[in-house]
């Protein structure tokens, strides 16, 4: 097992109750989507697991430890353990694609080294392994923000391949691109899932990306999980508990 | 740290423990602010209205004692009346009760604040249209325009160097501002200093301090420099210095407060530390805010330095001063001109400058 939730519950400083008593685990090399409607809580639950926020109640035990309230050195060293990839892609618009890149590995850096642009041979060759995969190597040279959003999304995923993560988490990875993209960034998912045996956690919108990829489900509602099983299984019936009764599946291909 | 106890409170009676605590704190504020509203608004009336416009004495009679007595009556009424939860204050930090009353004491109380303040503006100006159009007045102002617009240009080369002293002095203030001010801008950011108690402390005592300084004018600061080193440019350049440092540091710190956090939030997800952190994520984004600041500032500092001299900071200013001592109209005539022309020159640089860079 390498993610066990326990009772999770998030409460922001404004009072909202985000996360209302979340448990599920999480077993080596799965592929679970987490869906729900916005609002339902699906950024807060990937935040507290990674600990960009801190949960106000329960537990978050990654490979056995528990880090719920971990801090400081050993905070960042679970960080490093865990890839993270973002709506909006969150690269650094000014910096070459292959610096976006390496900047994946801070976290094992040497500050001095790290500001002074110090990286060793190993460093670069890593780097450009990590474009190969998701296939645009040859843009390494590019200013990010001159490329499209499935390339910058995908340089997103080569930069946390760089921390070569245990785990990998995706809020709404392909929530701002057209469906054909949606669908190849998705393959590179699956294919860090195959072939690496990356653990991918994954939130999705879209029901057919979901029964495609996903190996097991998870639904918010509300801060609560009201839906564990299998892609397949979610049916009309469940298609309406989740997003209510007025809701219609939209298709994409 | 959270102690246990705290984390196995249920989160239900967490969230109601909060908005209590919340809706106290903004009834002791309201009890303040009602308190300065209510003192405030007696003082005016008492002093300016009363005393200054209706009985239109000379000198108006002033004692502590009398003032304390003002106050522990201010006091006791708006402590009564923010208690029954009608009052301005109320309303505006949300503990007011919502009814006819509170909505009518609002209006009439906010409308009455408005009028004393500026009858009492009014009164303590010594407004008066009379002097405005005085026929002594209007010869003077005559004899004034009529020298500045026919200039000396005898003094041509002297007024030249003067400038290009003031020039230099804005000029070497900014630069030298430049890395303190950049230094000081990440340690006065909210979002970065935000984390520990011990970082907060140090971003507070900061803008504590950079506050003070802003708040103090660069002309004050001229003469308490020239006092310090000595009359000259040198006192206005550290004066324009002290003063740029502060004002940029707000600024900067502001800019890096505006960045977007997803980046931010990208790095520090990949376990990068503090440092790394600033240096990937925060910094590319504001390189070009921090030069196009930088170079309005040295144009700022241009009229400053003006300014500065003329209470001894070095420079065109203090050419004027002496000139205009001598009631040498034509020569500062002259002066004028010329800053005008500089000041003029640099404002549409500055912009054309700022206007490449974005
Ligand atoms: N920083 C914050 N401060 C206060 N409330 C927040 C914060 N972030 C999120 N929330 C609130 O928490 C709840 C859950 O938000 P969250 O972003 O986790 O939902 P989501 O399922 O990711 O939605 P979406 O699909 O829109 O991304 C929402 O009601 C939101 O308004
Ligand atoms: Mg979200």
């Amino acid at each position: 097992m390498i993610l066990k939730v326990n009772n999770l519950h998030k409460i922001y400083k404004n009072g909202t109750h985000a996360l209302k008593g979340i448990n599920f685990e999480v077993e080596k090399g799965e592929f679970l989507v987490i869906i729900g409607l916005s609002g339902s809580g699906k950024s807060t639950l990937l935040r507290c697991i990674n600990r960009l926020i801190e949960p106000t109640a329960g537990t978050v035990e990654f490979l056995g430890e528990n880090v719920t309230h971990v801090t400081g050195e050993e905070l960042r060293k679970v960080k490093t353990q865990i890839g993270m990839v973002f709506q909006h892609f969150n690269l650094i618009n000014r910096h070459s694609v292959l610096k976006n890149v390496i900047s994946g590995k801070l976290g094992q850096l040497k500050t001095l080294n790290s500001i002074f642009g110090n990286f060793s041979e190993e460093i670069y060759d890593e780097a450009y392994r990590s474009l190969e995969i998701v296939g645009i190597r040859e843009k390494a040279d590019e200013r990010a923000d001159s490329l499209s959003g499935g390339q910058q999304q995908r340089v997103a995923i080569a930069r946390s391949l760089m921390q070569s993560p245990k785990l990998l988490l995706a809020d709404e990875p392909v929530a701002s691109l057209d469906p054909a993209t949606s669908n190849s960034v998705m393959q590179f998912f699956e294919k860090v899932n195959k072939e690496f045996g990356t653990t991918v956690i994954c939130n999705l919108h879209f029901l057919s990306l979901v029964r495609r990829y996903a190996t097991r489900v998870i639904a918010l509602k509300a801060g609560e999980i009201i839906y564990e099983g299998q892609p397949k299984e979610i049916n009309e019936e469940w298609f309406k508990t989740i997003y209510g009764d007025e809701a219609e599946e939209v298709e994409i291909r | 740290m959270r102690t246990t106890n705290e984390i196995n409170q249920s989160p239900l009676d967490i969230i109601r423990q909060n908005k209590e605590v919340e809706r106290r704190v903004n009834f002791i504020k309201a009890i303040f602010l009602d308190i300065f509203f209510v003192f405030y608004s007696v003082l005016v009336v008492q002093r300016a209205i009363y005393y200054k416009f209706i009985l239109d004495l000379r000198d108006i009679p002033f004692s502590w004692e009398g003032i304390l007595l003002v106050f522990i009556i201010s006091v006791v009424i708006s402590v009564c009346w923010t208690f029954t939860r009608t009052s301005i204050s109320c309303k505006l930090f949300g503990v007011a009760k919502n009814n006819k009353v509170t909505k009518w004491t609002v209006e009439i109380f906010g409308w009455f604040l408005f009028n004393i303040t500026f009858i009492a503006g009014w009164i303590i100006t010594k407004l008066s249209i009379v002097d405005l159009f005085s026929s002594e007045g209007l010869q003077g102002a005559e004899r004034l325009f009529g020298a500045l617009f026919r200039p000396e240009f005898g003094i041509f080369d002297d007024a030249l160097f003067a400038m290009i002293e003031t020039i230099y002095i804005a000029l070497l203030a900014t630069l030298i501002s430049i890395p303190i001010t950049l230094l000081l801008s990440f340690f006065t950011a909210r979002n970065l200093m935000k984390s520990s108690k011990f970082t907060f402390a140090v971003y507070y005592v900061l803008r504590l301090v950079l506050n003070f300084i802003r708040s103090i004018e660069p002309l004050i600061w001229a003469i308490i420099f020239s006092v310090w080193v000595g009359i000259g440019p040198f006192a206005g350049m550290i004066a324009l210095l002290v003063h740029t440092i502060a004002s940029n540091a707000k600024l900067y710190s502001e800019a890096i407060e505006g960045i977007e956090q997803g980046p931010v939030e990208a790095i520090t997800a990949t376990g990068a530390n503090k440092v790394q952190v600033v240096w990937y994520a925060v910094v590319p984004q504001i390189v070009l805010p921090f030069l196009s600041f930088t170079i309005y500032r040295w144009d700022i500092n241009v009229r400053m330095a003006t300014i500065i001299g003329l209470v001894g900071g070095g420079g065109i200013g203090t050419m004027l001063m002496q000139y205009q001592g001598l009631a040498r109209w034509h020569e500062v005539g002259l002066i004028v001109l010329m800053i005008a022309l500089v000041v003029w020159v640099m404002d549409y640089v500055s912009a054309k400058i700022r206007e490449a860079i974005y």
